[in-house]
């Protein structure tokens, strides 16, 4: 019998200021966990300046109103702690993780760093160019490039989400300091902002103590910023884009198509098909791909969904001379199942296999804090978590082949990119889709 | 300051056949992580077959007498759990996190594999290659698996520690079935494994059933001794690799004690000072300051046999590799030469003490340090005592093992040359 998991004594709070604070007790080991996330993601990089939410982000501990870059290592550092900087398509998020007894000193200078950068000249100057190295060093490794090549081609140049987090080298090259004062002033925003903290304390003194220590800073603005445009443009057929690294003996593969945002009335049983087509050790892809054929040692299909749009994605890799096979093998039984949908034992195992393993999600400081807090600013709310072993339970056959038939990576106008070497990419997909090889560097 | 043993109630048991059980009950979350750790990775092969205990974690999965092929993730996932495993150069791990109420069940697999795994050609043939593609994928296709492969070689002339432990390609061609069948007598044997439990379970009942299923396996003999002489360095050694890459890459090895020598903390906060964020000595000079490198990062794992202690350079395209190295060669003198402040000392000893607490927060993790610890150290215990052991170290420590460890005839260093392959050498 299938239970909903008690979430942890937890309290949340919506400010005056827009911000919404969440404070959840987790007894145990007595660490302090605080993440800060603001509504400063991907999204919302300017046109022409891809990459200046995470370049904004990564300057935030170069220096701020009250100590430069070394003060700022020392404050956070001395702690023995790393300041977490992530940077999605829809949020910024800073985080700390301190033992407990630091846990006003942790807030102090998570909220100093996030809220008061000063963006010095000298600093900005030598961020451009470590964000410039880094972006041509990451064309060394594959899985790197296929991240990034997902992202940009799965929902094209023209959506707010069709670009990688760190951005492409043309655009990085242009950042200046106002591009960074300029948008933190008007993305960190307390409006949609959420404050999470997690500790041995009760909720209402970890709330208390945020407050207090919210009352020592200012937020940059509280503009109102214009929605963006999330509409997808549709595409037609199959295409196939190689990205030539020369000398590879094996190739990325990665087949994508559209998916759903996570409010989408198909999460449940898109999430239930996707495991049984390509989640775990056992879905129908790893079986027919590693177990049956041994193409690969890696396979697994995705649904990555943000806020507003997702894709839904296949991911594997071969030796060259078996990339034909591995592609057909892929595109054959994701094409069926399109049209059968998981069988009722597969659906059954999925079910149980989603559900035993949720709770594992919700025990470090960090993932619950994450989770909590993706799941208010989605507009999901807690009960999203508190119901979910519930609501996979009720997940019916005809939902589920339902969603599968929606969300197949192996779908009309789906893309595929080949991570690898050119000429072998051209000649294993040539009859199968129009195929364009493009020198690596292009992604930089 | 010590972690408390009250908050780690772990039980011990041993069973007639040698099998060590160490038992954490925790009713926090209705999931429960087993750990079975076999004292057998990489030092433990010869050439010829290296690369088999990599292999042979991947056949433990193939079926045994009561779980045919397939069975074995299929009836996990199916009861909401899921598996996993890792080969090191020192023990290979199997590990099931899992719904609390699947226990008998992963019980019963796991001790199923271990008293009656059957290896057949074709799923040898299967998984040889899916580990070939394994090995391709983190070894012959990735610069940091190519970089530390050569390292090993280099830095190892007697020991086994010098092949990688996905193997040669060649040997992975090679196994046979009567090779991974001598294997699993040898190693699999349960007086040569720890089984950790912790999650929501009740102690006395796991213990009845695992008495029942594990108890009848019978003990094997112990295994043979690893060959760890390894002639002392004389001189500094180098290599090279040339491959297409957009960048210059260094890195480079230092020989150092075996896991258990006191040393080895000390060496965690050199570490720790070195590359643990942003203000670290290494990331803050080659990175922020000269501008040398995109990263600097450091890694020391403890071994059984005296082992490595890696830094590894990812340079800026267009630096020579020459100044990188230079810097690097100053700032490891520079440990020796002059003490660390207090502060930056203590900024170390926090870092690893709150790695360690990070580590202890999930059953998965505490399973896996109570393992560790009892294949390192000999008891679960040390970990409760690691804290103190840090803290009493002196800045005086850090220089002392700096000057030994960082001698520049002790330097091994390989580095990546970006360009085409030499002629005639396939990719």
């Amino acid at each position: 019998m299938i239970r909903d998991i008690a979430l942890p004594p937890h309290e949340i709070a919506q400010e005056p200021s827009g911000l919404t604070l969440v404070a959840v007790q987790r007894r145990g080991v007595p660490l302090f966990h605080a993440r800060l996330s603001v509504p400063a993601g991907a999204s919302e990089d300017p046109r022409g300046k891809a990459g200046l939410a995470q370049f904004t982000a990564d300057l935030l501990r170069r220096g701020t109103m009250r100590r430069d870059a070394r003060g700022v290592d020392d404050l956070i550092e001395s702690m023995g702690t790393g300041l977490g900087i992530e940077v999605s398509l829809d949020e910024a998020a800073l985080s700390l993780t301190v033992p407990g007894d630091l846990s006003r000193h942790a807030l102090d200078a998570l909220l100093e760093v996030a809220l008061e950068p000063s963006f010095p000249e000298n600093e900005v100057a030598s961020a451009r160019r470590r964000t410039l190295a880094s972006l041509q060093s990451d064309l060394d490794e594959p899985s790197s490039v296929a991240a990034r090549a997902v992202v940009a081609l799965g929902y094209g140049p023209q959506h707010p989400y069709g670009h990688p987090a760190h951005g492409f080298r043309r655009d990085v090259e242009t950042f200046q300091r106002e591009d960074a004062l300029g948008f933190h002033a008007s993305r960190f925003n307390a409006r949609g902002a959420l404050l999470a903290v997690v500790g041995t304390a009760a909720p209402a003194d970890l709330l208390a103590l945020a407050r207090e220590r919210l009352l020592q800073v200012k937020w940059p603005s509280d503009a109102r910023r214009a929605p963006l445009d999330f509409a997808s443009l549709p595409r037609q057929g199959m295409r196939a884009l190689v990205w030539h690294k020369p000398d590879s003996t094996q190739a990325q593969v990665r087949i994508v198509a559209s998916g759903i945002p996570r409010r989408s009335p198909l999460y449940m049983p898109g999430v239930v098909q996707n495991a049984a087509l390509g989640g775990g050790f056992t879905s129908l892809l790893v079986d027919a791909i590693r177990v049956d054929r041994g193409l690969s040692y890696s396979v697994s299909t995705r649904l990555l969904m943000a806020r507003h749009a997702g894709l839904s994605v296949f991911a594997s890799f071969t030796k060259n001379e078996t990339l034909r096979e591995l592609l057909d093998v892929a595109l054959e039984k994701m094409a069926a199942y399109a049209r059968t949908g998981p069988s009722d034992e597969a659906l059954t195992k999925a079910k149980s296999y989603l559900s035993g393993l949720f709770p594992l999600g919700l025990e470090s400081h960090e993932a619950l804090a994450e989770q909590i807090a993706d799941s208010i600013l989605d507009g999901l709310g807690v009960n999203h978590l508190a119901t979910y072993r519930s609501r996979l339970a009720a997940v019916k056959a005809a939902q589920a082949r339902d969603a599968a038939a929606q969300l197949s990576p192996a779908r009309d106008g789906t893309q595929i990119l080949v991570i690898g070497d050119g000429e072998v990419g051209r000649k294993a997909l040539a009859d199968l889709c129009p195929v364009d090889v493009r020198p690596i560097e292009e992604l930089a | 300051m010590a972690l408390d043993e009250r908050d780690f109630p772990v039980q011990q048991h041993a069973l007639a056949n040698g099998l060590q059980i160490r038992l954490l009950p925790d009713r926090g979350l209705p999931i429960a992580t087993l750990y079975s750790f076999f004292r057998v990775g990489s030092r433990n092969e010869r050439p010829g077959v290296t690369g088999i205990s990599h292999l042979f974690e991947h056949m433990m999965f193939n079926g045994s007498k009561k779980y045919g092929p397939k069975e074995f993730d299929r009836k996990l996932e199916a009861a909401g759990g899921t598996s996993n495993a890792y080969t090191s150069t020192d023990v290979t791990a199997y590990y099931e996190d899992f719904a609390s109420e699947a226990l008998p069940l992963v019980l019963d697999l796991e001790s199923d594999r271990m008293s009656s795994l059957i290896i057949d050609d074709d799923s040898l043939q299967r998984e040889r290659e899916v580990v070939k593609e394994e090995r391709r994928f983190r070894n012959d296709n990735d610069l940091d698996g190519m970089m530390d492969e050569a390292l090993s070689a280099l830095a190892f002339q007697a020991h086994p520690y010098r092949w990688p432990v996905v193997g040669w390609m060649s040997d992975l061609n090679r196994i046979t079935r009567a090779d991974c069948e001598r294997y699993f007598r040898t190693y699999y044997a349960p007086n040569n494994c720890t089984v950790v439990l912790v999650g929501d379970f009740d102690p006395d009942a796991a213990l009845r059933t695992m008495e029942k299923l594990y108890g009848g396996i019978p003990r094997g003999d112990p295994p043979p001794e690893v060959p760890t002489g390894e002639p002392p360095q004389k001189g500094e050694r180098r290599a090279f690799i040339q491959y297409p890459a957009q960048a210059h890459a260094l890195l480079t090895g230092f020989r150092t004690p075996a896991g258990p020598d006191s040393d080895s903390l000390v060496l965690d906060l050199v570490e720790a000072a070195l590359s643990y964020g942003e203000g670290a000595r290494l990331k803050r000079a080659l990175v922020y300051e000269q501008e040398l490198c995109v990263d600097a990062n450091v890694y020391f794992g403890w071994r059984i046999d005296p082992g490595l202690f890696h830094v590894s350079l990812k340079l800026n395209p267009g630096v020579d590799p020459s100044r990188a190295e230079s810097a690097l060669w100053a700032e490891l003198a520079r440990l020796g030469d002059e003490p660390l402040s207090e502060a930056e000392l203590q900024r170390a000893k926090n870092f690893v003490r709150s790695g360690l607490l990070r580590g202890l927060q999930t059953s998965n993790g505490r399973a896996h340090t109570i393992g560790q610890m009892e294949v390192m150290l000999g008891t679960w215990r040390a970990f409760l005592d690691l804290p103190n052991r840090y803290q009493a170290i002196g800045a005086a420590d850090l220089q002392r093992v700096a000057r030994k460890t960082f001698a520049a005839h002790r330097r091994n260093l390989v580095t990546l040359m970006p360009g085409e392959l030499p002629e005639g050498v396939q990719a």
